[in-house]
């Protein structure tokens, strides 16, 4: 099918096209230039209304076995809100916090949004996350295998053989299809192993191991860059949940800071740093940190954040930080899930309800737009919910809203604990996005920080991923109408996947798949046996599986998209 | 008055891997183990018929003299004979009471009912074998396979060897009793042709017949079961999630029967597990409770538990190894500590277990048959392990208190979290029972028992569960995949079963297959085809095709997609 989309106010920042009148061509999947259309191409009357690429999220749980754990054990999340099937059309299921996969891919995709990466995967269980981000319909995705506490990742940075570490993880991530190295409060599972490792600080040793958390930081950000991947090192710091965390938080974005080499690309992204942005010393005199990086953030090229926003109401918190959870499963007693992944990593589930009333809960929801409004740079800050973890990214049009909105900030700030909201700077700040830095920040930097080159823009051979929003740029005033901007991004007036109109007023029209990306790093031969085979003699001691069947094939993915990377390894 | 238990042997599961139908297979499950003295009383001998009697039926089976079987308890294997006298009320949670019925034993001349005369008492249905012999293969592939995946238990090893010649499986190395048995014996008992009834007889037909028959059953139905799954791939399960909602039916696997009430207790409390490598590596205390490895997961202490050889923790000799059950069992030999608690009563030893852990005081002398000193002392060993594991098997799962039972299994590890590391993990029993609720949780929601009578998936255990719409005779057809509800749910549930239009897909022929309107043979999974299954942890495995399938026989995933089509065009009017 062709579609020219007509006379929309169109939004595309990485070809800096700032709401000007254009029309967009699609064609085979792809952005065309409209003379390129044939006569049969239909036209879709965007008068009035803006068009974008589609939405891409860097950081949301949406699939493998933390996920579905977090569905086990809560039923609860389930039973109120479903999706009924329209035969033939879309396929049912349920849940709030924790939806199924289907549920997943339409909600995404009647936002608007076309990309989602799924941020943690437990290597040895990365099957099972394939498995899931397969049966989520409509999205392209990818996911992040979780390496920090990877006992050969450790061995290696111990002997300071940087090269093997790097050409272990450029294998790794070609053997379980996986994109980026991700990072959670490095070296943790190691010592949760032992039933340690609650509050672990930067510099603390990690047991076993004659390592710190600054090493791995460092030597995985080391690899990173040999290998040339297309994202910076993922990192969910030390000390989250810990009032005084946001020095952590500093001390991790400086650890890596010499490491930066004049690019203009972020080298060490820190994941929702609301968790990790507390200042005070207890949850009584808890405070925001978040001036404080904000600060470190606009001087420091290297770095950049997704916030992890709070929205208030329920959530099912869920983190390869399993110490962390533990503690939350004291602060809020109640169910706690655990699982720990033989030689790689580990995790923690605990159900959670953010109240407006709560002076902790305010600060946590101060934190986040605070830093967002203070960061300057909008392609270095992704409004990110840590979807489930602090809020659904069913939220994300409110959190958006808060961003562009003093009004509707103040809205909220009514309702919450005044002695709370009293501990940032947010009151203060009259800071407003406009739709150009919001297109920036949910698709145009997402799809930049990913080096994904055909996503979020809609030049020409970009891929047909287009969201078009009922929304009047010239005659909405987004400061004073925000709920109109709310109901207009909760149901996108169309979504197209890959050419194909997938959502239209607001409805799923179709079922289909999109593909999912893995990076395949080109590590010279012989350093590749050597590691190989390093890693086969070491593979039946630690782990329970055999080496061969750990692998994961292309023919198991149900559409897969490799990204070659050349690196800077030597053989 | 006797307190009847059931449950899995090691015979059982080897002979029924090689047939249900062979007098192997009836020589060990159509018995009942009663304690010497109790044979004494009775005035019954070793070896000769007995007829127990339940409130819910009568069979008759062979005494059979046991030591390890405590006086007043009896024990039939699980299977078709026990089942007829199992109490099928499932209490609100889809798991029958196998374990802990009253019953009387009493002597009788009676023959043993072999298992077409079971069926024939429950229905009107003929009934006939139709085990066929497989065509040899002329000519076939001559390989030797390495990091075989077995498809059987779920400990799913990867690690078999097992070399083919000419297309037939010669030899496998590194399997246990089981494995060998399936891997050598799968296509002893098999129907090789689609059938479907017609007069009141299966008739062989072609696969486009019977599926056009299957869609019309289905498509025609009000409210069909969908259901098996246990021994297939993921990729099967998920067109079964699929049919359930096209036709707005109930999508259920076996966990009803085994671990459901593990999954009510986590959907009460959460669950603190850990993969079997990071036990095997690390774990220096662990308890069985309720499980039999060394019976039903024959593998299962050396690769991963008792036995194995971790990096951290270097051998049996560095654990401490305690086991729980109502009855001493092989694996209780391989103990330091054998704790026996009174039938029916874990739920109390739990609790006074949980309250030791916290040093609360314990009154009563005794818990559930057991020394307060030995709740004190084990509670002491909990504490002071490095790494605890407790594996949870059906004896917990099957008893009175259910998902109650482990809902506090569950509660005391996480408690004990607060002393030291714990976790705990479900001894699942079929190779992909884990990898099947997985499926159905991502595309529902919920983990098993899924209803799609109003067009999205509901969850109510008790109600929607595959056992309770059988036995309330809810459900108007069923599709059975890879799984033998004939011989696993009790008497009501079959009686049912038998009465409405059903659909069996299953590789092999079974007492199920029997009983069905149609039926279509498939490959099997890890031996035939390949397929994802996941361990009883959680890892996920990619099964290997070892030899070629008969001519014209398909998978499961193959059949059910053709059959998801069929229904489609019947429903959809495409
Ligand atoms: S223990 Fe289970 S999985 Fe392992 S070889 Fe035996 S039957 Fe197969
Ligand atoms: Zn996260």
């Amino acid at each position: 099918m062709e579609y020219l989309i007509k006379n929309g106010y169109v939004y595309d920042p990485l070809n800096n096209v700032k709401g000007e009148k254009m029309d967009i061509a699609i064609k085979n999947g792809k952005i065309v230039s409209p003379s390129e259309l044939s006569g049969d191409a239909k036209t879709i009357d965007a008068s009035g209304m803006v068009v974008m690429p589609g939405g891409v999220d860097i950081h949301s749980h949406i699939a493998g076995p933390k996920v579905s754990a977090g569905r086990i054990m809560r039923p609860e999340d389930h039973y109120k809100v479903y999706m009924r099937a329209i035969p033939g059309v879309r396929r049912s299921g349920s849940g709030k916090t924790t939806p199924s996969t289907y549920v997943i891919g339409y909600k995404y995709a009647r936002m608007g949004w076309t990309t989602v990466f799924e941020p943690a995967t437990p290597p040895l269980e990365t099957r099972h996350t394939h498995e899931e981000l397969d049966d989520i319909p409509i999205l392209d995705k990818g996911c992040f295998p979780l390496l920090d506490s990877n006992w050969f990742v450790l061995e290696y940075l111990q002997n300071k053989d940087y090269d093997r570490c790097a050409a272990f993880i450029g294998w790794l991530m070609d053997a379980i299809k996986g994109y980026a190295i991700k990072i959670v409060d490095p070296g943790v599972a190691e010592a949760w192993s032992l039933g340690m490792g609650v509050g672990l600080s930067l510099d603390d040793q990690i047991p076993n191991y004659n390592l710190t958390p600054r090493e791995i930081v460092r030597g995985l950000c080391k690899a990173n860059q040999m290998l040339k991947l297309p994202h910076p090192i993922h990192v969910h710091c030390n000390r989250l949940g810990f009032p005084g965390n946001y020095v952590s938080t500093l001390d991790t974005m400086d650890a890596v800071s010499d490491l930066a080499l004049n690019q203009d690309t972020p080298i060490i992204h820190i994941t929702h740093v609301q968790f990790t942005g507390y200042a005070g010393d207890s949850w009584a005199t808890l405070a925001s940190g978040g001036e404080e990086i904000a600060k470190y953030v606009n001087n420091h090229k290297h770095v950049s954040l997704d916030l992890g926003q709070i929205v208030f109401g329920d959530v099912t918190t869920m983190t390869a930080d399993a110490p962390f959870e533990f503690v939350l499963h004291h602060l809020a007693p109640g169910k706690w899930s655990s699982t720990d992944v033989e030689a790689e990593t580990s995790s923690g589930i605990v159900p959670y309800r953010y109240k407006k009333k709560n002076f902790v809960n305010t600060v946590q929801w101060c934190i986040g737009l605070e830093v967002a409004l203070l960061v300057k740079d909008p392609w270095r800050i992704f409004p990110t919910t840590d979807h489930p973890n602090a809020g659904p990214f069913t939220s994300y049009p409110t959190v958006l809203a808060w961003l562009m909105s003093r009004k509707a900030r103040e809205k909220v700030f009514e309702q919450v604990n005044r002695r709370g909201l009293r501990k940032s700077a947010l009151q203060a700040i009259d800071r407003e996005y406009d739709l150009y830095e919001i297109t920036i920040i949910t698709r145009a930097a997402g799809a930049k920080i990913l080096g994904l080159k055909d996503k979020g823009h809609l030049g020409v051979g970009a891929d047909a991923d287009v969201a078009i929003y009922n929304l009047n740029p010239e005659k909405i005033d987004f400061s004073k109408d925000w709920e109109t901007f709310v109901k207009a991004f909760k149901r996108a007036a169309y979504t197209f996947k890959n050419g194909e109109m997938v959502v239209k007023d607001g409805e799923i029209l179709r079922h289909m798949y999109g593909e999912t990306y893995y990076v395949k790093p080109r590590v010279p031969e012989s350093l590749l046996k050597t590691v190989v085979e390093d890693v086969k003699t070491r593979f039946r001691e630690w782990y329970s599986i055999n080496f061969e069947n750990y692998v994961i094939g292309d023919d198991e993915l149900r559409a897969v998209k490799p990204i070659q990377v050349e690196t800077t390894l030597k053989g | 008055m006797f307190t009847l238990i059931t449950g899995r042997t090691l015979e059982q599961g080897r002979t029924m891997e090689i047939g249900k139908f062979t007098k192997d297979y009836m020589d060990r499950v159509a018995i009942c183990e009663i304690n010497p003295e109790d044979l004494k009383k009775i005035g019954v001998e070793s070896g000769s018929n007995v007829k127990v009697k339940t409130a819910y039926g009568e069979v008759v089976v062979k005494a059979v003299s046991s030591n390890t079987t405590s006086p007043g308890v009896v024990f039939i294997p699980m299977g078709p004979w026990a089942n007829m006298v199992v109490n099928p009320d499932t209490q609100g949670t889809g798991m029958p009471n196998l374990k802990g019925v009253p019953c009387q034993i009493e002597a009788t001349g009676e023959a043993i009912p072999g298992i077409y005369d079971l069926l024939k008492k429950i229905s009107d249905k003929t009934f006939e074998a139709k085990i066929s012999k497989p065509e040899v293969a002329v000519s076939g592939r001559s390989e030797t396979y390495s990091n075989v995946v077995c498809c059987f238990c779920g400990c799913v090893c990867d690690d078999l060897e097992v070399s083919v010649e000419n297309g037939k499986i010669k030899s496998v190395k590194n399997g246990c009793a089981i494995s060998m048995a399936k891997l050598l014996n799968y296509d002893r008992e098999r129907a090789y042709k689609p059938m479907v009834r017609k007069n009141g007889k299966l008739v062989e037909t072609s696969l486009e017949e019977a599926l056009n028959e299957a869609a019309k059953i289905l498509a025609e139905a009000k409210y069909p079961l969908i259901y098996g799954w246990s021994s297939t791939s993921n990729e099967a399960m998920r067109h079964g999630v699929y049919l359930a909602e096209l036709t707005g039916g109930v999508v259920d696997n076996t966990s009803v029967s085994c671990h459901g009430p593990t999954i009510l207790g986590t959907q009460q409390a959460g669950v603190v597990k850990a993969t079997l490598g990071q036990i095997r590596n690390r774990a220096d205390l662990i308890v069985y409770w309720g499980c039999n490895p060394v019976y039903a997961h024959p593998r299962h202490t050396v690769r991963y538990s008792a036995m194995a050889k971790g990096r951290f923790v270097k051998g049996r000799k560095e654990r401490k190894i305690v086991v729980v059950d109502v009855r001493p069992t092989p694996t209780s030999k391989i103990a330091d500590m054998f704790i026996q608690v009174k039938q029916g009563m874990d739920y109390e030893l739990i609790t006074a277990l949980r309250m030791a852990v916290k040093d609360h005081t314990i009154e009563a002398p005794t818990v559930a048959g057991v020394p307060r000193e030995k709740i004190l002392e084990l509670a002491d060993m909990f504490r002071s392990a490095r790494f605890g594991v407790i594996f949870l098997g059906m004896g917990l799962t099957m008893t009175s208190g259910k998902g109650r039972n482990l809902e506090e299994a569950i509660k005391l590890v996480q408690d004990l979290n607060e002393w030291t590391k714990f976790v705990l993990l479900a001894m699942r029993g079929h190779y992909n029972v884990t990898g099947t609720n997985e499926v159905i949780v991502w595309l529902t929601g919920y983990p098993y028992a899924v209803d799609f009578m109003l067009g999205y998936p509901r969850h109510n255990p008790g109600i929607t569960t595959a056992t309770d719409v059988l036995i309330r005779g809810d459900v108007d057809a069923a599709l059975i995949v890879a799984s033998d509800p004939a011989s696993h749910f009790p008497r009501k549930a079959v009686e049912h079963l038998a009465k409405i239009p059903t659909i069996v897909i299953d590789p092999r022929w079974s007492p199920t297959a029997s009983l069905a309107d149609v039926f279509i043979p498939t490959r099997y999974v890890g031996i035939e085809c390949e397929g994802v299954v996941y361990r009883m942890d959680g890892v996920p495995l990619r099964a290997k095709k070892l030899v070629d399938p008969p001519p014209e026989i398909l998978s499961d995933e193959e059949v059910l997609g053709k059959l998801v089509e069929k229904v489609e065009a019947l429903k959809l009017g495409r």
